[in-house]
């Protein structure tokens, strides 16, 4: 800044006249360095203020962003939807734009906001800005949000996916018709076809809340069939309805009303499976808590997991099935320190009663009873006891002689195929501990590829009809199938696959177990 | 498995469906299976199925390992006489045998035909409920009835429009093998040289069904008891095998079903839904097949891997990016 007060030269005090040629010429002089210094000076601010203004918005920021600046929420506008009604919007939003009261607490709450809208899954893009409120209150601002509906509702998808239930991979599509009633409700059909010939198809809708209650509610129609000929000695249609009641992150309730017919067009299976042969009804309330505190599901490195699951069926109709069943799962990771490596580990436990008078002579109905083995993953999979690397699916566990034909009555002989049904067990037992690392290669580090090894272990055991009486959890223990392995894990965009070496350790007469090469394809996510 | 064994080397079990009328199996087709074990004193023990009223292959009976089942080789009783399990007509002279196979022709078809006419599209209603739906919730209950009767119809060849010229017709071939039947049984207690055969046991089965589970109002029941003689021969049967007791049957294996239901018809396996027969099994596949078919298996998912690791190794058009769609813009002024 310029020390002396600039004084114009119109204002500039007149000089004597004695001095005045002097004066005048000295005045002059003056004057000139006068006019030369105010102009030095207005150049010299024309040059700061930018930088001025950069340091005063700079500081703004800083104010906002670590200094508490109260603001109040006046009004939230919501502009944009024209099929979208106004209730579910704000109903999703309502409770975020109460509490805060200074900037960063609404900044974050508009994040959220702008998640939770994104979430509902029929917006193309959703924008939240931060407006100044009325003039006459300050400290306010209104909050603008500004969506853009999906411009078109349909939307398709193709997959491949495998699923621990499931005896194989599947090639899955569905269709989705997105908020036809403007309640933010998604209309989706989907169909399955397994590589076993198994189908599904079907049909629901989604939507975020209805009325008073304020969790996403869905109701689903579906079909499915399956063929477990190979293992079991029957095919399972299964036609029915699927009503999602509650759903947050960590509770799940549903209530399933399912008409399932099991036959056998082969005629070969054994008396406990050909007893189970035919119609039933279940209609069961099923309850499902799950906690997930690992850092990630696909290769967790720290944190555990747990899920509850409980099922209650036959409360339709004293003829439907009527029994409890309850699976635990509880896993746990934990780093290693080195080659990026982590240790994870799993119980799992799950155990189905019949209700109903004498209940322990009763019979369990054998889709509904637990089935070990198959390719699923370890550490992936949450969700009770099912897998046992090293065995085929239903590999197993209790299990039953299957038809004997007499081809030629003079010679004697008898075919028998296959041997045996595997007809599940009432109570299911897994463990497991995989210690998955990074492989030396840095190609594969970068890739997300990884290797791992493993060691499993699992029983099964019947508990109704009276063996109750009969089980021993000495003889439970000592009767564990184990295998042990080492794999590697490729992660791509389109499966997640495993290719693992397993060795069964332990297996008893009828099992299913086989040493060698095995793969297992997943989702991705 | 082949061998010759008497009934008594050997406890058989039934599966039938469920008693009901003051019958031991209210089923036309399951009764007669558990006459037959019963004029054979076989030593057997009845299950009741529930749950399966559609099927065709109930009634079975399990002997050892094997299974005689309704819808292979002509029925249980034919495959336990094949079987050398139990045969009733063993003992007759080769000179019945003609005579036997006829009048045994006719009770399988006509009387057969009659009982199906008369229960599903006559009568219909409570007795086929009873018999088969009751232990299953209504919805499919009726699913089933209707499916049912779909069924027996395009069996019999009936439709709308010939619908009474087929019932005439039923009628007639029906009365028609009373009236054999009756001159033929005459004042004997069996058909055939006063022992049982399977005809007794398959026309018995027909008779006390007719004249217990049909209604008054049933034709057949009405053309039936036209005939003292053949009337008179059920009564007496029914009494001397004791079979208004209710059969001692074993706890049925699953929870909630204690009822009989019933079975389709023996003629064509009209199978379950969506079950297809496949009475042979499957040709055993040799080591070679076998391990070609592993080696092949392995092959393609080792190619699919490889595929899967260059794809990945070689940077596929990776995940989406992190947009800034999250982002909260906001302006102040």
């Amino acid at each position: 800044m310029a020390n002396s007060d600039p004084i114009p030269r119109d204002q500039a005090p007149p000089s004597d006249s004695e001095e005045t040629n002097g004066a005048d010429e000295i005045s002059e002089e003056g004057e000139e360095e006068e006019d030369t210094e105010y102009e030095e000076f207005e150049e010299e601010e024309e040059e700061l203020d930018p930088v001025r203004e950069r340091e005063r918005l700079k500081s703004i920021f800083r104010r906002l962003s670590t200094d508490p600046v109260h603001v109040r929420v006046h009004d939230v506008v919501i502009k944009g939807n024209t099929k979208t009604k106004d209730a579910i919007i704000e109903a999703e939003i309502s409770d975020l734009f109460k509490k805060p009261r200074t900037v960063q607490e609404l900044v974050a709450a508009a994040s959220i906001a702008n998640a939770r809208l994104k979430q509902l899954d029929v917006f193309d893009s959703v924008s939240i800005t931060l407006d100044a409120g009325p003039a006459e209150l300050p400290g306010t601002t209104n909050v603008v949000i500004e969506v853009v509906e999906a411009s078109n509702p349909l939307t398709g998808n193709v997959g491949v996916f495998s699923k621990p239930e499931a005896r194989s991979w599947s090639l899955e599509g569905s269709l989705k018709l997105k908020n036809l009633f403007g309640h933010a409700d998604i209309w989706d059909t989907s169909g399955a076809f397994g590589w076993d010939q198994s189908l599904e198809i079907g049909t629901g809708v989604w939507v975020p809340r209805f009325k008073s209650v304020p969790t996403p509610l869905s109701a689903r129609a579906f079909l499915l069939s399956q063929d477990w000929l190979k293992f079991s000695s029957y095919k399972e249609r299964l036609m029915g309805l699927n009503f999602g009641l509650l759903s947050t992150n960590n509770h799940d309730l549903s209530y399933n009303l399912t008409w399932r017919t099991l036959t056998d067009p082969t005629r070969m299976s054994s008396p406990s499976i050909r007893r189970q042969l035919g119609h039933n009804v279940l209609s069961a309330l099923k309850y499902c808590y799950k906690i997930d505190r690992r850092d990630s599901h696909l290769r967790p490195k720290s944190g555990y997991a747990f899920s509850s699951t409980s099922q209650v069926s036959g409360l339709w109709d004293l003829r439907g099935l009527k029994f409890f069943r309850q699976e635990f799962d509880l896993r746990a990771a934990m780093p290693l320190g080195f080659w990026n490596a982590a240790l994870n580990v799993g119980l799992s436990a799950g155990a189905i009663f019949p209700l109903g008078r004498n209940f322990t002579k009763l019979s369990t109905s054998v889709p509904d009873r637990f089935f070990l083995g198959g390719h699923s993953s370890l550490v992936c999979s949450l969700g009770g006891p099912s897998s046992l690397l090293g065995f085929q699916t239903r590999g197993l566990g209790p299990n039953d002689m299957r038809r004997v034909l007499n081809l030629n009555k003079d010679e004697g002989l008898s075919v028998q195929s296959d041997c045996h049904d595997f007809v599940g067990g009432d109570l299911a037992v897994t463990a497991f501990a995989d210690v998955s690392f990074d492989l030396p290669l840095k190609i594969f580090r970068d890739a997300g590829i990884h290797g791992h090894a493993f060691v499993c272990a699992g029983n099964l055991a019947k508990l109704s009809e009276g063996e109750i009486r009969n089980f021993s959890a000495e003889r439970f223990l000592k009767t564990f199938r184990s295998s042990a392995g080492v794999g590697v894990i490729l992660p791509t965009k389109f499966f997640r696959v495993e290719v693992n070496y397993c060795h069964v350790l332990k297996q008893f007469e009828n099992d299913h177990g086989k040493n060698g090469i095995q793969f297992s394809f997943s989702s991705p996510l | 498995m082949g061998d010759s064994r008497s009934s008594s080397d050997r406890h058989l079990f039934l599966v039938a469906r469920k008693p009901r009328f003051g019958l031991p199996t209210a089923c036309p087709s399951c009764l007669p299976v558990y006459l037959y074990l019963k004029l054979a004193n076989a030593d057997f023990s009845v299950e009741f199925d529930s749950s399966f009223p559609d099927s065709d292959h109930i009634p079975y009976v399990e002997y050892g390992e094997s299974v005689a089942l309704n819808n292979e080789k002509g029925g249980v009783i034919e495959l336990l006489k094949e079987e050398a399990i139990l045969d009733l007509n063993a003992k007759h002279t080769s000179l019945a045998i003609p005579d036997l196979v006829s009048t045994k022709a006719m009770v399988s078809s006509w009387l057969y035909e009659a009982i199906l006419y008369e229960l599903w599209i006559a009568i219909g209603g409570d007795v086929t409920h009873n018999i088969y739906f009751s232990d299953l919730p209504w919805p499919i209950g009726k699913i089933l009835h209707w499916k049912k009767i779909y069924n027996v119809k395009k069996l019999l060849g009936v439709t709308k429009v010939n619908c009474e010229e087929r019932e005439l017709e039923i009628y007639k071939k029906a009365n028609e093998a009373y009236e054999a039947l009756s001159l033929k049984l005459g004042d004997q207690v069996f058909f055939f040289d006063n022992r049982p055969t399977d005809v007794d046991a398959l026309f018995l089965g027909h008779a006390l069904f007719v004249l217990h589970a049909l209604p008054e109002t049933s034709e057949l029941r009405s053309n039936l008891l036209k005939h003292d003689n053949l009337v008179k021969y059920a009564e007496h049967l029914k009494a001397e095998l004791q079979l208004d007791s209710t059969p001692s049957s074993t706890q049925p294996s699953s929870s909630s079903k204690d009822a009989s239901t019933s079975s389709a018809p023996r003629r064509k396996p009209s199978s379950g839904w969506g079950a297809k027969p496949n009475p042979k099994p499957k040709k055993e596949k040799t080591e070679e097949e076998k391990k070609f078919r592993r080696r092949a298996k392995y092959f393609l998912a080792t190619q699919l891997v490889a595929v899967l690791v260059f794809l990945s190794l070689m940077g596929v058009p990776g995940d989406s990016e992190m947009d800034d769609e999250d982002a909260v813009d906001y302006d102040e002024e």
